[in-house]
């Protein structure tokens, strides 16, 4: 699981262009959008093409994003249950 | 203000090719919609409302040679400005006293996302490079017909040619011209038929503005244009109107880049102006055309905006993007088109495939209902949030 | 009814291929021996958190900095109305979802390069970044695209419908999309130096440390322009859009000779690049010289003509491809 989250948060940085942060920078327990890393609307969309770019995951509804999208944390978890690539 | 008379209409869209196609489909409840036909996609899961002519189709009509560099965004343009002009009797020697705005947001994109890969490696269809922006477009369509007093082009998104009729009467008011043919035009491109599936606003089915079920928005394609006039001019050349335009307004919602802000600020903004340009109560709208698009978003702003500035007194509201699909910058002058057809008529058209109110929305027009109308408001609101609204008025007699 | 107050020219800030927000091209101008150059950027940091300009094309970056320097310039907060002119939009990001689209298939596309390709992403930004519920619109129209900007603008000051207002003209280029330009004849033709342009100008009715006033405007299409000699007999200098386009610029200064007679000529394109918006640029250089009390000797068409005159009024005259043509006259 360590290493998914490791990877994962290299590939949040790249598809959402933090060009000035590292994966040391995320801490994978902090809320990813509003208060901690503040991302929005249009980042979780990138998420979503990320999960299935990279993990075969296809969310239909990007209203699923709001519970998936919690922390990276969260986010390792369900693609670790539920990744088909 | 001193209204706009409205001297003629061309109209271009998934429910037929001029007025009469147009209102008949209008009258009879006929959409457009359906599996995309024409277009060359990947995403056949989403309907569409494309106009039924492929583009070797639309030459033939406009007896224009298989070899000419055309794009299908002008074709269409073409189509809906032959039939302005002969509707407002304009002939090609009158057309140096006769301005020509347009509004679109793809231009030539439908041959660029083509040949893309041939502009940046090869010498092959570099001809087309020169008519992808948006004012090659306009001066394409434009210059089929003679030479214009001035031509310009707006490019607002959803909006565009909602806010080309604004211009259009603001130069008319000012002096600047008599005569000003105004409206829009866009097909529909690879390019924004991938882009808003990438912001998954599409629907899979056929949209369904303002019902509790709505998943999103049907891309349509077409073109309309307006003749505005001063009143002078109408007299002197013995035309007479189809229509007024009373009141404008656009405002800018300032929330976000692809979402209206939930209290519809801009778009409570923009009808409110078109009212007080007016001088009309908002009791004295009889229906609106809203431009409920059938988003989750659109929808439950638009309602905000309408029951801000109408309290418990809504007027009739429907979209008619079931019909048509969202034409996206042509929507603004096509969706007018179709007001000015229910003012002569006496009709609301119906907001298809509605059957479930949504929570705090409007519920819209759902059934064919006659009803003499003499003030309707159009609103067309762009991405961005540049949103306007129309006031339409049938002419004093 | 029209209004007939004068317009004040509070402000104009550019990014472009001479040093950035600054006017240091007076004196000092960055010299192009090359067919196509990038602008010089600032840094944008003061203008864009770095969680927002992740996502923005320089276009969107630039119009910040430009709106945002323009507004404190002027001293004011926010204007009446945002108007914006944009040839070609925001390319970079539409370079970035063609690319896509066309080498990798139509599925999973990034929203984001979609979201901000838009025309009418660089004045919704502009309102959303200073909360702007004015009237808001983007033209685009080739060489023309911020002359119909000002058309608006000039309109609206004339119907009373606004005390002020910021106008604006950018467009970007990328080298993929300059050399496209090239093989369909649109840009980089004999001379010709291919720029970027991002102009913001604050317009207002009140008068508070003007740059210079905005006497008259107007537009006009394939136009017999010897019907107007007569409007612009009282011009110091005529401000000329040559940009070493050989066939256009012998049929521009023929035309401008005609018509504006014995007037020093000027150019600038030579100095900030052609680009759909030049235009914008024009009207920055114009108004600054206004400000400055000079002509710069590397403006003028004939060198020789150079002198220390202050000017008091000059006339842009933007003939952009033949058919669309634009006066602007601007006065100390």
């Amino acid at each position: 699981m360590d290493e998914l989250i490791y990877t994962l948060k290299q590939q949040i940085i790249e598809a959402l262009n933090l060009e000035d942060m590292t994966p040391e920078d995320i801490d994978e327990n902090a809320s990813l959008f509003g208060e901690g890393l503040g991302l929005d609307s249009i980042d979780a969309l990138e998420l979503i093409v990320l999960m299935e770019k990279n993990y075969g995951i296809k969310l239909k509804d990007p209203a699923q994003g709001k519970e998936i999208f919690k922390s990276v944390a969260v986010m390792a978890d369900f693609i670790s249950k539920n990744r088909t690539k | 203000m001193a209204p706009i008379l409205i001297t003629g209409m061309g109209v271009v869209s998934a429910i037929g090719v001029g007025q009469a196609e147009t209102l008949d489909a209008l009258l009879n409840n006929r959409s457009g919609v359906g599996p995309l036909a024409y277009l060359k996609t990947e995403h056949k899961e989403f309907p569409v409302g494309e106009v039924k002519l492929t583009d070797a189709e639309m030459r033939a009509r406009l007896g224009i040679p298989e070899t000419a560099i055309t794009t299908r965004t002008a074709l269409m343009g073409m189509l809906a400005l032959e039939e302005a002009l002969c509707d407002a009797h304009l002939t090609p020697g009158m057309l140096p006293q006769v301005g020509f705005i347009s509004g679109t947001t793809v231009g030539g994109m439908d041959m660029s996302e083509q040949f893309y890969l041939d502009y940046i490696s090869s010498e092959a269809h570099k001809e087309y490079i020169a008519v992808h922006d948006c004012g090659s477009c306009t001066e394409m369509t434009a210059n089929r017909f003679g030479k214009f007093a001035f031509t310009t082009t707006l490019s607002t998104a959803c909006s565009s040619a909602a806010n080309a009729i604004i211009l259009g009467a603001n130069m008319i008011r000012c002096g600047e011209a008599d005569i000003v043919v105004v409206g829009g035009s866009e097909c529909i491109t690879k390019f924004h038929l991938n882009g808003f599936n990438s912001l998954m606003i599409l629907d899979t089915e056929p949209c369904r503005p303002f019902d509790a079920t709505r998943r999103g928005l049907n891309l349509g394609e077409g073109a309309a244009y307006l003749v505005l006039e001063s009143e002078e001019s109408a007299k002197r050349r013995c035309v007479k109107p189809q229509a007024m335009l009373s009141g404008y307004g656009n405002a800018c919602d300032a929330f976000h880049q692809t979402a209206s802000s939930p209290d519809g600020e801009g778009a409570y903004r923009a009808m409110k102006e078109a009212l007080e340009e007016a001088g009309i109560k908002p009791a004295d709208v009889d229906y609106i055309n809203a431009h409920g698009t059938g988003t989750t978003n659109n929808d439950a702003s638009e309602s905000q905006a309408m029951k801000r500035l109408f309290g418990d007194q809504v007027p009739p509201v429907s979209s008619t993007k079931p019909f048509t699909g969202h034409t996206t910058s042509a929507s603004g002058s096509i969706e007018a088109v179709f007001c000015i057809m229910a003012l002569q008529q006496g009709f609301l058209p119906v907001n298809l495939n509605w059957s479930q109110p949504m929570e705090d929305g409007i519920i819209p027009v759902s059934q064919p209902t006659k009803k003499a109308l003499k003030h309707v408001l159009c609103n067309a609101f762009g991405f961005g949030g540049n949103d306007s609204s129309l006031l339409l008025s049938k002419p004093e007699s | 009814m029209m209004e007939s107050k004068e317009i004040y020219v509070l402000s104009a800030k550019q990014v472009s291929v001479q040093q950035p927000l600054s006017e240091d091209w007076m004196r000092d101008p960055v010299v192009y021996d090359v067919p196509f150059a990038r602008a010089i950027d600032p840094s944008f940091k003061d203008y864009v958190s770095p969680i927002e300009a992740r996502r923005m094309g320089k276009i969107l970056k630039r119009a910040l900095a430009t709106s945002k320097e323009a507004l404190k310039a002027a001293g004011l907060e926010t204007v009446d109305t945002i108007i914006t002119g944009t040839g070609y939009g925001c390319i970079e990001n539409t370079e970035f979802f063609l690319d896509a689209l066309s080498k990798d298939g139509e599925q999973l596309l990034k929203p984001t390069y979609f979201m901000q390709s838009t025309h009418n992403t660089i004045s919704s930004l502009v309102a959303i970044q200073t909360r702007n519920h004015g009237y808001n619109v983007t033209y685009a129209h080739k060489g023309i695209s911020f002359d119909s900007a000002l058309q608006d603008v000039w309109l609206q000051f004339r119907l009373g419908k606004i005390n002020s207002a910021l106008v604006g003209g950018h467009d970007e280029m990328t080298e993929t999309f300059y050399h496209i330009l090239k093989k369909g004849g649109v840009m980089g033709k004999d001379d010709e130096l291919c720029g970027e342009a991002a102009v913001s100008v604050v317009l207002s009715t009140e008068n508070d440390n003007a740059l210079c006033k905005l006497k008259s405007f107007k537009m006009l299409h394939q136009p017999s322009l010897t019907a107007l000699k007569d409007e612009f007999a009282d011009v110091d200098y005529v401000l000329t859009g040559i940009s070493g386009d050989h066939e256009n610029d012998k049929a521009y200064l023929n035309e401008a000779r005609a018509l504006f007679g014995d007037k020093p000529l000027l150019k600038y394109k030579h100095l900030f690049g052609e680009s759909f918006t030049s235009s914008g640029l024009g009207f920055y250089v114009a108004a600054q010289c206004l400000h400055a009390g000079f002509v710069p000797p590397s403006l003028f068409v004939n060198p020789e003509e150079a002198d220390d005159r202050k000017p008091k009024r000059i006339l842009l005259y933007n003939r952009s491809d033949g058919k669309n043509c634009s006066l602007t006259m601007l006065e100390a």
